[in-house]
């Protein structure tokens, strides 16, 4: 989570419709740390697309949003600056996200027991 | 004294902003949440639809024998029979084999998932040829690209590097175009073939709605947010956030840009892997 203050507001009266905080920057190590991680994951989706057979229809489908879910911390993590905000935001963002992946997974279960649409 | 409980080093106090961002981001945050709410109904619809179907016939597939880069155009042609009366060679016309072939075969049925890897396995130049998940790789490649590109945009923005931001949200914009040159591509392989959004030569016509929706839906998301990158580069190059003294709208673009990547992941986890 971000160290930096609000003091340096404080000399300043304080206009949320226009009030932008300093810019908070990592430089570009990271980013590119991150490009091939998510790239690696992509590979990694390919060669398990291939490599576990298909009977195991509910095994492939969490292998593979359970990579699609890694993907996304790394995106929102590091592309989106959310492992640098507030925890108050990061947990207002993502505590939903929670219920949709219980959702997600609840509803490709219950599929099963539908018939065809 | 209220007044006195009021004070700047309170975080809920007032006077200050608690989670330390302005008003446009936060709220681009708040915008993106509910924009997720809505592709996930899509997914989560794709998810429970896709297994109310049965599975494709994995023996039936594996006893064709299609090899990766096959040719499936004339592995599958019928059979011409020359004056003579000769099997003489396999039409070689341009006319769709493949999938009337796997019609015939059972393969691809009104009652069962068709298999992802039979029906998108086209690449550009390479006619006729088994390439399963090699096109659809390469789109995810240039949006994961275009994303690297953005955040440098916006690490620029940072530092006041108003040429560096230029240069970057200029690859952002062209790694854009080329998503949607290659989703265009897609989609018009996909209606050539016969698909609509109430029929699909492929299987049951709600795998071809369900593409078309949620690929169409994502799609105008990328092409919005070509858009408002063009808006960005095109302020930036007139010096606009220099004026201002902050890079903070290329950030703000930034946000929805990422967001589109993560929504494609998804995407491409749904669509071309499950």
């Amino acid at each position: 989570m971000s160290s930096q203050s609000n003091t340096d507001i404080s000399s300043k009266e304080y206009d949320p419709t226009t009030w932008v905080p300093e810019p908070d920057t990592h430089g570009t190590a990271d980013i590119k740390k991150t490009f091939w991680i998510l790239l690696f994951l992509t590979v990694v989706d390919v060669i398990l697309y291939f490599l576990i057979p298909t009977e195991y229809v509910l095994g492939r489908a969490f292998a593979f949003v359970l990579l699609g879910i890694v993907k996304a911390i790394y995106i929102v993590g590091t592309f989106m600056h959310m492992k640098h905000e507030k925890l108050g935001l990061a947990t207002m963002i993502i505590a939903p996200m929670f219920f949709i992946i219980f959702f997600l997974i609840w509803m490709m279960y219950e599929g099963h027991f539908w018939g065809t649409i | 004294m209220s007044t006195q409980t009021i004070s700047k080093t309170s975080t809920w106090g007032g006077g200050n902003s608690p989670f330390n961002v302005s008003y446009g981001k936060l709220m681009m945050w708040v915008f993106l949440l509910s924009d997720a709410f809505t592709f996930s109904s899509l997914l989560i619809a794709y998810g429970a639809i896709r297994y109310s179907y049965p599975s494709p016939d994995i023996q039936k597939i594996e006893s064709l024998d299609i090899g990766f880069a096959d040719d499936v155009q004339s592995k599958f042609a019928p059979e011409v029979t020359n004056a003579v009366g000769n099997a003489a060679a396999h039409s070689t016309d341009h006319v769709e084999h493949f999938i009337p072939a796997m019609r015939d075969l059972g393969v691809f049925n009104e009652l069962q998932w068709p298999s992802p890897d039979l029906v998108f396995n086209h690449f550009p130049f390479a006619h006729g040829l088994h390439l399963p998940l090699i096109f659809v790789s390469l789109m995810t490649l240039i949006l994961i690209l275009s994303s690297v590109t953005m955040v440098l945009g916006v690490e620029a923005g940072q530092r006041g590097d108003e040429k560096a931001v230029s240069k970057w949200m200029l690859y952002t914009i062209i790694g854009g175009f080329m998503f949607l040159g290659c989703q265009a591509w897609e989609w018009t392989n996909f209606i050539t073939a016969g698909s609509r959004m109430y029929a699909n030569p492929y299987g049951p016509p709600a795998f071809a709605a369900l593409f078309f929706g949620v690929t169409g839906f994502h799609g105008f998301h990328v092409f919005s947010g070509v858009v408002l990158n063009i808006i960005v580069y095109v302020n930036n190059l007139k010096g606009v956030y220099a004026k201002r003294g902050h890079y903070e709208m290329v950030e703000k673009v930034g946000l929805y840009w990422h967001f589109v990547d993560l929504v494609w992941v998804f995407v491409f986890t749904f669509f071309y892997l499950i």
